[in-house]
């Protein structure tokens, strides 16, 4: 059952959770790996999560002189093997993404690995276990496919993942009077 | 040919560039390298016991006594004559010269060049080798002409009850 993260951008609510629960990742030394960036800053408060998204052919691995970052079967390109990297910092400048860290005391690079430790068992990564929004999803491409269908809603108006609203409810409610532009006097 | 680098994603399998953990070589450029190393590394410990043997050598420790063998009676080796014998083992040719009345040497008599056997000329008192023409000197053995640069390995000598005997083998001077 081979499952992929899935980020659904719009539901991000810039909490910063993922970049926590990267840091505090065991063998991750206090470091993130991944980043929470604002869409339109000074403009709105929409933010937007990225880690890295795992190339089918990753511009970092291609431009590794030691071949010191691997693709692993389940598709994650890995963090740079301790024992080859040597420092140069090719995949920093590579990466279009600008994923690929660089750790000057250690001459090391490191960089999100999909937690591969814990999704190669079927684990969720832990950005995905801990996003409260459901931005980061860890789904079957079955439910992959679910997601990107699109259904629209209420004569066009909107545009769903799901047949039905989401928290869609039986009980119809007013907008309060202010809400609506006009004044109730009773 | 022509697409073969263009795929995506790249479709490769060989041994200079390889970026799937499943493709990992058991012997890639890295380990090759260190199996190099290692290998020089054994060379390099197994030569040490010539160090070893070296070192006793030069510490001495190699003044090794061989059994006397007797060369000849001093009744039938007349003065500026020569005998050839065979010391310490049976394959190392040597000659005997006795150049006055009391004094003898000897020398392992394979030449320092290419091991031809020196012989003794009586009447130029030198020892020649007959291949390139080198010549020692009789009383040190140090290499007067020709090829040979160093000297015939001296053998010690003792005079007793009549006899000649061969006793040690100077150590070899490189």
């Amino acid at each position: 059952m081979k499952k992929r993260l899935y980020i659904e951008l719009e539901n991000c609510i810039g909490c910063r959770s993922c970049l926590a629960a990267c840091t505090q990742c065991g063998g991750h030394e206090q470091r993130n790996r991944n980043y929470v960036y604002d869409v339109n800053p000074h403009v709105n408060r929409q933010t937007m999560p990225l880690m890295c998204l795992h190339c089918e052919n990753p511009a970092c691995a291609r431009s590794c002189p030691a071949q010191a970052i691997q693709i692993h079967e389940s598709g994650a390109v890995l963090s740079a093997l301790v024992e080859k990297c040597i420092g140069c910092q090719n995949c920093t400048i590579a990466c279009p993404y600008g994923i690929p860290k660089f750790d000057e005391e250690q001459n090391l690079m490191y960089k999100c690995d999909l937690c591969i430790d814990r999704t190669k068992d079927g684990i969720p990564p832990m950005c995905a276990s801990v996003c409260p929004s459901n931005t980061l999803q860890w789904l079957t491409e079955g439910e992959i496919e679910k997601k990107q269908e699109q259904h629209n809603l209420d004569n066009g108006k909107w545009v769903t993942s799901m047949p039905y609203l989401e928290g869609a409810t039986n009980v119809k409610v007013n907008l309060p009077g202010i809400l609506q532009g006009t004044e109730k006097l009773f | 040919m022509s697409d073969r680098n263009n795929r995506v994603p790249f479709d490769e399998d060989n041994y200079t560039h390889n970026i799937n953990r499943n493709n990992e070589r058991m012997l890639d450029r890295r380990g090759f390298m260190k199996t190099l190393a290692g290998a020089a590394g054994v060379f390099a410990i197994s030569s040490l016991p010539w160090g070893a043997v070296a070192a006793k050598e030069l510490l001495g420790l190699g003044e090794k006594e061989y059994p006397h063998q007797k060369i000849v009676n001093v009744k039938d080796i007349a003065i500026g004559d020569s005998v050839d014998f065979n010391f310490p083992s049976e394959h190392d040719s040597a000659i005997l010269i006795r150049l006055s009345d009391k004094r003898y040497v000897a020398y392992q008599n394979a030449c320092t060049h290419l091991r031809c056997p020196v012989y003794w000329v009586k009447e130029e008192k030198e020892m020649v080798c007959p291949c390139h023409h080198g010549k020692f000197d009789a009383g040190t053995g140090a290499p007067t002409a020709g090829p040979p640069r160093r000297p015939l390995p001296g053998i010690q000598v003792e005079v007793s009850n009549g006899g000649v005997y061969a006793v040690k083998v100077k150590r070899y001077e490189a």
